[in-house]
């Protein structure tokens, strides 16, 4: 899952950035809202962590631009105005939650679990694919109700895949949702981890699609 | 009602004054009413006088006894005479009121007063037309004087029965008068300090309208003052929950950081956090304390060698960015100002050059000495602020637009100082930059010691 982080506050910012990377989120972190406008017009995000009090562009303002283009990406608002009248003025304009400062990492975390799972279509909180069950809040995945040990990395690849299961995702569309700018891609590192999925979870549960990327088989419920 | 009560001061005063003025309308009337049974008394005499004479000439010395007698009884002031037939200059006495002995002779013709009987009495003396009778009547003293009280005394009963009433009327009025005081003091009692209303009352008598008028004039500034304490503390509350959420935040990511190093960088992220947390609270309070608490004793000073200590102070600091800090100051500079005010001032000033000059930057300290008074600035040649931003610095929480850190309270305390202590703070454009623009300048400019 791919986020970008708008915050204009240092250590604020940075402390976001960790703790979502923690929750095994790739994020980039941008610190003014004419950066953030730039970002979401290049690229796409699974989600948007957006501060309210930027410099150069208001966070109300960056969420009215990306509303007018007809983009969904969910959005959370940060704020520090706990003031109704500004909550309400944001969810009108598009936004999907806020939380106020100060917060909890764990609230944050479950707020996008939420809007990310909202933004699939999802209902429950759990994927399943067959027998396979990914819980995305416990960072747990079973199999015929035996767990099964994956990286942080394996679980995002798998996260990703059932969270678009039944259609197939590009190898390009794949690395942008689990690396952010920083990190750097190695040319094989995404066929090194489909290929320790492949191994736990068994080999025909992830398909190749020649020229166009993978896909998972089997049914989603 | 307290020593200060004006009802109470003008009740005493007026019944007083009143009480003063009747005692001085009183003697008066009783000296006059004296006076009147003096004269009526005086007359009475010399009739008595007339009288007996004209009988006396006439020969009936008997009936004058009779009716000499006759007045004693029914005069409340009994009249004694004697009267004497003088012949070849031989007086001898002819009659006497009973009960006397004999009026001295020698009295003087006329009204006299003399000691008789060890008592004082008043004389009257006169002789008959053809110079052989002379006749003396007298009147005591304590008899006239008791006639002459009890003329005047009943006089004085009603006005001093009147008394009382009148310290009551006078109450009454006061009472009345002062009147829309009271109602005035109601009216401010029930105002609600959170919603000052005008006080109303069209009709309030000359002497109190003014008040009630400045009082009004008054509100708009104590709710602009109440409407900016609120501000600033919802903004300050509003300022203080970013940092906090960094905090917890950073806090959160060394808990659950699965490396040492990880955890170390979180760890590290919360001290600054702290620090910068320390500041911004640090900040608030100076805020806080910088209140027209001590107007008075203020002296000029000269602020050079805080300045220069200050600097000395900075200088590791600008060595650090590879900034270059030069000072300039004027010897004998005056100026009025708290000198712990103005250290502040100054070191915010010259705190934020140093964080937002950038690095490398040339920061210029000065202070100069004109005849229009003394102006300390702080120039740098760092990116400057656009005019259209300068106006709005010294808002609370404001920031130019910089990635450097700060509260954006710095400014607002100088501000805050220069109008408590009648200098002016002012911004401009600073040192020239290479690429042909201009930094940033903020001077204070000191009114001259006067």
């Amino acid at each position: 899952m791919r986020l970008l982080l708008v915050e204009d506050d240092r250590l604020l910012g940075d402390g976001l950035k960790a703790g979502l990377m923690q929750a095994g989120y790739a994020v980039d972190w941008l610190r003014d809202g004419e950066a953030a406008v730039a970002a979401l017009g290049a690229e796409r995000f699974d989600a948007v962590v957006l501060d309210l009090g930027l410099p150069r562009r208001d966070g109300l303002s960056v969420l009215q631009w990306l509303r007018a283009r007809s983009d969904a990406t969910p959005v959370l608002i940060l704020t520090a105005r706990d003031q109704s009248a500004d909550k309400v003025r944001g969810l009108d304009l598009g936004a999907d939650d806020y939380v106020l400062k100060p917060f909890d990492l764990d609230e944050i975390a479950a707020r996008l679990r939420a809007l990310l799972r909202r933004a699939h279509g999802q209902a429950s909180p759990c994927l399943t694919l067959d027998d396979i069950v990914l819980d995305p809040a416990a960072r747990t995945v079973t199999r015929a109700g035996g767990p099964v040990e994956l990286t942080g990395r394996e679980f995002d690849l798998l996260h990703v895949l059932m969270q678009n299961a039944g259609r197939v995702l590009s190898r390009r569309a794949l690395e942008e949702k689990l690396y952010n700018w920083d990190d750097a891609v190695g040319s094989n590192a995404l066929e090194v981890h489909i290929h320790h999925l492949r191994k736990k979870l068994g080999n025909d549960t992830i398909r190749t699609v020649r020229g166009a990327g993978y896909t998972l088989s089997g049914s989603a419920s | 009602m307290s020593r200060r009560s004006l009802r109470r001061q003008l009740t005493l005063l007026l019944s007083g004054a009143l009480a003063v003025v009747w005692l001085l309308a009183a003697v008066v009337v009783y000296q006059r009413a004296h006076h009147e049974a003096d004269e009526l008394l005086d007359s009475q005499l010399t009739q008595v006088a007339d009288t007996l004479l004209a009988f006396v000439s006439s020969g009936e010395i008997e009936h004058v006894v009779e009716v000499l007698h006759e007045h004693a009884v029914h005069n409340p002031v009994p009249t004694a005479f004697e009267i004497w037939y003088i012949d070849d200059d031989k007086p001898r006495r002819l009659a006497a009121s009973p009960g006397h002995a004999g009026f001295e002779s020698g009295l003087a013709d006329g009204f006299s007063e003399r000691q008789h009987d060890g008592a004082r009495w008043r004389f009257f003396t006169a002789w008959s037309r053809d110079g052989h009778y002379r006749i003396a009547v007298a009147q005591a003293h304590a008899a006239r004087e008791r006639l002459a009280r009890e003329i005047g005394l009943p006089l004085l009963v009603p006005a001093t029965l009147a008394l009382p009433f009148i310290a009551l009327a006078v109450w009454w009025a006061v009472r009345r008068a002062l009147g829309p005081v009271d109602a005035l003091a109601r009216e401010v009692d029930a105002l609600d300090p959170r919603a000052l209303a005008p006080l109303g009352g069209n009709a309030l008598p000359d002497e109190i309208a003014p008040l009630r008028d400045a009082f009004n004039a008054l509100l708009p500034r104590v709710t602009a003052a109440l409407d900016n304490e609120r501000r600033f503390t919802a903004d300050a509350a509003h300022e203080l929950r970013t940092p906090l959420a960094a905090l917890k935040v950073q806090a959160q990511v060394a808990q659950r950081a699965t490396t040492d190093d990880t955890r170390r960088r979180a760890l590290d992220q919360v001290i600054v956090g702290v620090d910068r947390m320390t500041h911004l609270v640090e900040q608030l309070l100076t805020l806080a304390r910088v209140e027209p608490a001590h107007p008075a004793g203020e002296s000029a000073f000269d602020p050079a060698p805080a300045l220069a200590e200050l600097c000395a102070g900075r200088a590791a600091e600008a060595a650090r960015h590879a900034q270059t800090l030069a000072v300039e100051l004027a010897p004998d500079c005056r100026i009025v100002m708290q000198p712990a005010w103005f250290e502040v001032a100054a070191r915010n000033l010259i705190d934020n050059a140093l964080r937002y000059a950038g690095e490398g930057a040339r920061i210029e300290v000065r202070l100069t000495r004109a005849a229009e008074g003394c102006r300390f600035s702080v120039a740098d040649d760092g990116p400057g602020v656009p005019d259209a931003l300068r106006a709005r610095l010294t808002a609370r929480f404001a920031r130019g637009e910089t990635d450097a850190e700060g509260c954006g309270l710095g400014l607002s305390i100088v501000e805050r100082i220069a109008q408590l202590s009648d200098a002016r703070l002012e911004f401009g454009a600073g040192l020239a930059r290479p690429d042909g623009g201009h930094g940033f300048a903020a001077a204070l400019r000191f009114a001259p010691p006067g």
